[in-house]
């Protein structure tokens, strides 16, 4: 007789069960320790020393991780990713460290949100400055006055532009809903090599409206009709364009909102003229072209000689050895302005609020720390310390590719409308209401009155609601 | 010693016995039930009840509400389904959308059928046609898009410069709204074309060569052969393919998103496209799931209306 033993259905339904005992325990094992990220290297520019911490750590009884979410992924990213470095290093024998990852920047949003409901929200993020007035309403934001004052974190010393791009007056009052970080402004960046050959004084940048156009058009190549380099670099629809209506139609004197939120477009026939502004570059002087699809590579391989766009793109385009500089908005309207983009730390909603104080010590700290962000990173620093360091100016990338962007602080006045609907009156967006209804304009299936009155209509309706 | 499924004097381990015994008996349409079946399928199963069944009625509840993910839906009634009845855009879309179906689905079935035939008659370098043509549906969506981003660039795309050659003058693919949607197409039937070869190419070599023969010596010439031999029988290959690529070409979302992100515009923006804006861009989470179920009941109806139309020819 064989010695094989029959393996019965309740013999296997035992097996069964023990594995999925098994794996039921597995998987309601501590997680494994999460891989560190790769090491990133810092950018070829040498980086001030970081200072000590001018308070000492919160007592922390038991080591804490403080987990922060990023979607900087550019060259900024790179020295964002060196500030949080420099913090572990700094506390490394303090119980404190942070945490971060990268999440995308089109999933950001949803995903903080999700995170927040669930209550495994990271305890701080990005955030743009005006943008976030619905998450305060929906309770995702701490706001961060109380826990400034437990970790002297001096409010004082921020600049008065950017706690009020903090701030939303129709929900929190007074209330500071971010640590401001870095302010940003839209720029022109000029390629230099184009501006020699075309015989012009690079000392000498426009500065009107007109002078704009004249250099455009002598920078500009043409292959019989068509514009093959464009003197001003655009797209045909999307943020390029919509930016650029943002900014002419201010300068124009239209307002997206009056200054008490109570009433859309004042002056809208400057908003008209504005947008017959930006067709002109395509139809009219034709210093633009409808064809380019990436407009930060297209200026990056010198298809385009005049490009405004914000300091983000300094490091990127230094590292890639393209030969340009900035200079200061010119003045196409009646007064000169341009964009205005605060970017800031903002402190999620936790379910264990002990967690708040550390993580406030963290972001002061990183706001102390943020001469190396605000001189290689990115925009202009928000601390009034920091901007009347001697070294600010030449510390950092050379002034001639970031000067303007500090510069040109003093007039950037188009920020957000710090209503619940923030993102429909964005002018740097390329799929919002307002992009959607001015490419209608772009691509002529809609004329300037009909984008008008839309944009009345809507805007309206967003500040009645609050 | 007693067995185990003798009824006996109550204790908990005793009426676990009981239970357990009548669970070992119990019966459904005078048939015992094997629940060893159903362990095997629990791990499929459960996910996917929990993931999809339960995922898609929240999310036709949730059409119904104003939700911004944070805090409790809102219930709203039917105001998200009259908004986008109402929305001019939501038109837009559904109408390029059903374009990309004329274009990409007529595309990929003449073109798949095409290469399948020519592998199939083992002319010349059918062994590389082969390899060439099925490649592009192991890369994923995002790839393809990116690469044919490059290759209908206005100025330096290779297209471009081919078509140059031949003295058309440069097409913007991507940046005008005349022809985003065919260049998004361009791409998308150059990616799905892989998996319709290939299911034509298993139609085709499924043909009995018996039957060609006998047609054949019965004078059919080539084209009737194809046409009343070989036709009739991958017929519902056809309808197969056919089936399948509406649906996914109603559901067109990477190519869209990294070629064109639905400029200019609006112009190639498909419906989940705008669904993906509304909803994680936006975070109107209502109204995305309203026109996703809207979405749903166009390729329920589009499905039903191909099948009966397919059905009624054979």
């Amino acid at each position: 007789m064989s010695g094989y033993k029959k393996f019965t259905r309740r013999d296997f339904l035992k097996v069964a069960g023990l594995t999925a005992a098994g794996g039921t325990l597995a998987a309601c094992a501590p997680k494994a320790q999460p891989t560190e990220a790769p090491a990133v290297e810092a950018p070829a520019v040498e980086a001030p020393a970081v200072e000590a911490p001018a308070v000492e750590a919160p007592a922390v009884s038991k080591p804490i991780e403080i987990v922060h979410w990023s979607w900087l992924t550019a060259s900024d990213g790179e020295v964002w990713a060196k500030m949080i470095e420099n913090f572990n290093e700094a506390h490394k024998d303090k119980g404190m460290s942070i945490r971060m990852e990268v999440v995308p920047s089109e999933q950001y949003g949803t995903k903080v949100l999700g995170a927040v409901a669930t209550g495994q929200a990271p305890d701080f993020g990005w955030g743009t400055g005006g943008q976030m007035a619905q998450w305060v309403k929906d309770g995702a934001i701490v706001p961060i006055d109380d826990y400034a004052k437990k970790v002297d974190l001096d409010l004082t010393d921020f600049t008065e532009n950017s706690l009020k791009a903090s701030r939303y007056p129709n929900l929190g009052g007074e209330s500071v809903f971010m640590v401001p970080m870095d302010a940003m402004s839209l720029q022109p960046e000029m390629n230099t090599d184009h501006v020699a050959e075309a015989g012009l004084d690079i000392n000498n940048p426009p500065k009107t409206g007109e002078e704009l156009i004249e250099w455009a058009k002598a920078m500009t190549k043409y292959d019989g009709d068509k514009v093959v380099r464009s003197g001003i670099m655009m797209t045909g629809s999307a943020l390029q364009p919509c930016v650029t209506w943002g900014i002419v139609s201010a300068q124009m004197g239209f307002r997206r909102a009056s200054e008490d939120l109570k009433t859309a477009c004042v002056n809208p026939d400057a908003g008209k003229e504005a947008m017959q502004w930006v067709l002109d570059l395509f139809d009219k002087h034709k210093v633009s072209t409808r064809d380019v699809t990436d407009r930060y590579k297209a200026f990056g391989t010198g298809e385009g000689s005049i490009f405004w766009t914000g300091p983000w793109t300094l490091g990127g385009y230094q590292e890639a050895g393209l030969p340009f500089i900035s200079f200061l908005f010119p003045t196409i309207g009646k007064e000169q302005r341009t964009y205005f983009e605060l970017g800031g730390l903002e402190m999620y909603t936790q379910k264990d609020a002990g967690r708040y104080e550390a993580t406030a010590y963290a972001m002061k700290w990183l706001s102390d720390n943020s001469f190396l962000w605000t001189t290689v990173g990115r925009g202009a620093a928000c601390r009034k310390s920091i901007l009347a360091r001697e070294d600010y100016k030449t510390a950092g990338l050379p002034w001639e590719i970031r000067g303007a962007f500090i510069e040109g602080m003093d007039f950037a006045y188009e920020g957000e409308i710090p209503v619940l609907a923030a993102p429909n009156f964005t002018i740097y967006a390329g799929s919002n209401f307002l992009a959607q209804t001015l490419d209608g304009v772009w691509v002529g299936e809609k004329s300037i009155d009909q984008a008008m009155d839309e944009l009345t209509a809507q805007w309206q309706a967003d500040l009645d609601q609050g | 010693m007693t067995s185990l499924w003798q009824k006996k004097t109550s204790s908990p381990m005793l009426v676990g016995q009981g239970w357990l015994a009548r669970l070992r008996r119990a019966t459904w349409n005078d048939q015992r039930i094997e629940w060893s079946g159903y362990f095997f399928v629990a791990p499929f199963l459960i996910p996917f009840l929990l993931f999809t069944v339960v995922a898609v009625i929240f999310g036709a509840f949730v059409g119904f509400t104003e939700w911004g993910i944070i805090g409790t839906p809102k219930w709203v009634g039917l105001a998200n389904f009259r908004q986008a009845f109402g929305d001019p855009r939501v038109a837009k879309v559904f109408l390029n959308t059903l374009r990309y179906g004329l274009v990409i689905v007529p595309g990929v079935t003449i073109l798949g059928f095409t290469f399948a035939l020519y592998v199939n008659q083992r002319w010349p370098l059918s062994g590389l046609v082969r390899t060439a043509f099925y490649s592009p549906n192991v890369v994923s969506a995002t790839v393809i898009g990116l690469v044919w981003v490059w290759m209908l660039d206005t100025q330096f795309g290779l297209i471009n410069q081919y078509l140059g050659r031949l003295g058309i003058p440069n097409i913007p693919w991507l940046t005008s709204t005349q022809w985003s949607l065919i260049g998004v197409s361009i791409a998308s039937i150059w990616w799905d074309l892989g998996f319709a070869f290939v299911l034509f190419l298993a139609a085709l070599q499924d043909v009995p060569g018996e039957l060609k023969e006998a047609a054949q010596i019965d004078g059919a010439n080539r084209f009737q052969v194809f046409w009343y031999v070989i036709v009739p029988i991958v017929r519902p290959v056809v309808s197969l393919v056919i089936t399948l690529q509406l649906i996914a070409t109603m559901r067109i979302f990477s190519q869209v998103y990294v070629m064109t992100n639905g400029g200019p515009a609006l112009s190639s923006s498909s419906v989940i496209h705008y669904i993906f804006n509304t909803g994680i861009v936006n975070y109107r989470l209502g109204y995305a799931a309203a026109m996703s179920l809207l979405l749903f009941f166009a390729i329920l109806a589009v499905t039903l209306i191909q099948q009966r139309i397919v059905r009624e020819r054979v």
